[in-house]
């Protein structure tokens, strides 16, 4: 049986965060993935040493990582991991297909400690057949409103592997680029960024700010309605119209923009012109959505295909508990007021 | 060290050191590689099938109905997008209805997302700005300069008084009742009477790019002699504003009585922050809450309060008595 073993201690961590010391790590991977893959949780000092080798691992990628096709890329899945374990059965199962995700891991499913451990734990073990780029969710703050932090704790006790994770995000990359031509990224474009090269320059290792060309990349929208940006009526935020995909495009040579980011009930949406693909692979999204997800396969002629999914029929079990949770305090049925 | 030959990756991101992750040899075993395409698994009816997804229940001269379909389509989504004028929640579940209709009087109620939306303020009078919308036009002055048109002002919190939808029959209108005489009987409500008839429907929801929640659902529970409805709009703009707008219509079978009782909640998310941390709460707990509109409702003061009225009995034929 391989294993990968390391007899390094881990880097030494802020104090405030971590109050047990942190024991020599020996880590199989290859059993932690096959365990993950049966929806068992990891120790949580694996977590940490896992979370500390994949630092390591992002630390050294460009802000702008470059593949090549055949590649099958995946919008948000918000903790919903039986539909990850659906995506590998329909679209291959890593290594033998490659993939590229687009963020938003966490939050809002059931299982999102599941989920990024999984995707973790097959990043560090196939650094280059998975990519895994930043989505908005991937952040400190989002996280501690949209359940990933509650479920951190109720799962483990404590809010370390929270850490553990968010310290981790903040090393994720935030755009790929397939074969030259194909620009990807969380959410969208931003008014300060003509050129991908003004992406490469960006300090990306911190949490996720509330301004600038970093935060516009996961959190903008594009507008069909529109040619030029827009600012958001919230009083923060952009939408792109089709000028400026059009400019982007020329810019830097390239010929398609895919984006995750936002619900679509059919799992993909097409705009301008099929020069921007929005990919959404979260069925029935938050378990009451009812909605189609889909992964996006680009072969190596860079031709486009998505393929739409439902819900993984395991989920109907997470129904049942979750009706049952929401029950507890009271006898079932509801006697609300 | 050898991976099975690649199919494409790496591209030209310099190759990660193998000396730092040294590959073991073999592939995992469990995931079987066999392409599966997806089977036509519809966890949710069709919604040109309506009628399967609606749920009915007869009680006396009552009928309360619940249609559940999923968030609509693209295309679904720009006609209604275009008839309201506005962009609408992400989830939008348009084919959604809880309804109840007195036959004999021809007087019914219903609850949806459409005419809950029409009621959005449109012209961004009334429109709220997150936390950090100030600091954030302040450092991006230089790159926004030039992009001064926001998109379609309006209140994109959609937040919404709507009490649902009345169809009154000729001689049957709910009227203003005075809420010192007319109320909602509670202590009846809190009988553990067996339920007839349950059901919940969602009608939209927002996650306000992720700077809090907006949503409006609608539940009943129909008892033996009465039953209760209540159309919940919650919305949590973080570090900003807690809002609660209850509706609810309560029916005395025996009677034929309905009332409808709208109660609207406000406060800001600093007091309702800090009744929370007063009523001992940790901060784990605060987080939870701060999603739980029942823990926060009695939290908020009410701003708003009216009850409505309309008696329905010795409308048509029979009635049951």
């Amino acid at each position: 049986m391989p294993r990968l073993v390391w007899r390094d201690r881990a880097p030494p961590q802020k104090a405030d965060e971590r109050l047990t010391p942190i024991p020599t790590a020996s880590v199989d991977l290859d059993e932690c993935i096959s365990r993950l893959y049966k929806k068992e949780l990891l120790d949580e000092r694996v977590i940490e040493a896992i979370c500390a080798k994949t630092k390591e691992l992002l630390m050294r990628e460009s802000n702008v990582v470059h593949v090549q096709a055949p590649v099958t890329v995946v919008g948000d899945i918000h903790g919903q991991f039986y539909d990850l374990i659906e995506i590998f059965r329909i679209g291959g199962f890593c290594p033998d297909t490659n993939y590229l995700f687009l963020g938003d891991y966490v939050d809002r499913g059931m299982f999102s400690v599941e989920t990024i451990s999984l995707l973790v734990c097959l990043k560090l073990r196939y650094p280059n057949r998975i990519h895994l780029i930043r989505g908005n969710h991937e952040s400190r703050g989002v996280t501690q409103s949209y359940g990933f932090y509650t479920e951190c704790s109720r799962k483990y006790g404590n809010a370390n592997v929270w850490h553990s994770f968010t310290d981790m995000f903040d090393y994720l990359t935030l755009s790929v680029v397939i074969d030259d031509k194909i620009f990807c990224v969380h959410g969208g474009l931003s008014p300060s960024i003509h050129s991908i090269d003004q992406i490469k320059i960006i300090d990306r290792f911190r949490e996720i700010p509330h301004e600038g060309p970093m935060a516009d990349l996961v959190w903008s929208d594009p507008d069909p309605d529109r040619d030029e940006f827009s600012l958001s009526p919230r009083g923060a935020g952009y939408t792109f119209g089709s000028q400026v995909v059009k400019k982007f495009l020329s810019v830097n040579n390239m010929t398609h923009i895919l984006r995750a980011h936002q619900l679509c009930q059919e799992g993909y949406q097409t705009l301008f012109d099929d020069q921007l693909s929005t990919v959404w692979s979260a069925p029935n999204y938050c378990y009451r959505c009812g909605n189609q997800a889909s992964v996006l396969e680009v072969n190596d002629q860079g031709e486009r295909f998505f393929n739409v999914f439902s819900a993984a029929p395991e989920n109907d079990q997470v129904k049942d508990q979750m009706n049952e949770k929401v029950a507890e305090p009271n006898a079932l049925p509801d006697y609300f007021l | 060290m050898s991976l099975p030959p690649p199919t494409g990756f790496p591209g030209r991101s310099p190759p990660v050191p193998t000396t730092t992750f040294p590959s073991p040899p073999s592939v995992i075993s469990p995931p079987p590689s066999t392409t599966v395409r997806p089977t036509s698994r519809t966890p949710f009816p069709d919604p040109a099938n309506t009628p399967q997804a609606t749920r009915t229940h007869q009680q006396g001269p009552f009928t309360i109905s619940a249609t559940k379909l999923p968030i609509l389509k693209a295309g679904p989504i720009d006609s209604l997008t275009s008839r309201l004028g506005i962009p609408i929640p992400e989830m939008i579940f348009g084919d959604n209805v809880l309804s109840i209709t007195h036959a004999p009087s021809g007087w019914s109620i219903f609850f949806s997302a459409e005419p809950a939306l029409d009621l959005v303020d449109k012209t961004g009078a009334s429109m709220l700005r997150v936390a950090y919308a100030s600091s954030w036009s302040a450092t991006r002055e230089k790159t926004s300069a030039g992009i001064t048109e926001v998109v379609k002002p309006f209140d994109w919190s959609y937040t919404t008084s709507y009490r649902g939808s009345e169809h009154p029959s000729p001689s049957h209108k709910l009227h203003k009742a005075d809420p010192k005489k007319t109320q909602i009987p509670l202590e009846l409500l809190k009988r553990r009477d067996p339920i007839l008839f349950a059901d919940e429907v969602v009608l939209y929801e927002s996650e306000l790019d992720d700077n809090g929640i907006s949503m409006l659902s609608v539940k009943v529970r129909v008892m033996e002699q009465r039953m209760l409805l209540l159309c919940r709009f919650f919305m949590r703009l973080d570090n900003v504003l807690v809002r609660v707008r209850d509706t609810r219509v309560y029916v005395e079978f025996g009677t034929e009585t309905v009332l409808r009782e709208y109660t609207a909640r406000e406060d800001s998310f600093e007091n309702v922050k800090r009744n929370l941390y007063m009523s001992g709460l940790t901060p784990d707990a605060i987080t939870v809450a701060f999603r739980d509109a029942n823990q926060l409702a009695n939290l908020i003061p009410v701003v708003e309060h009216e009850i409505e009225e309309v008696q329905l009995a010795g409308a048509g034929g029979g009635s049951s008595s």
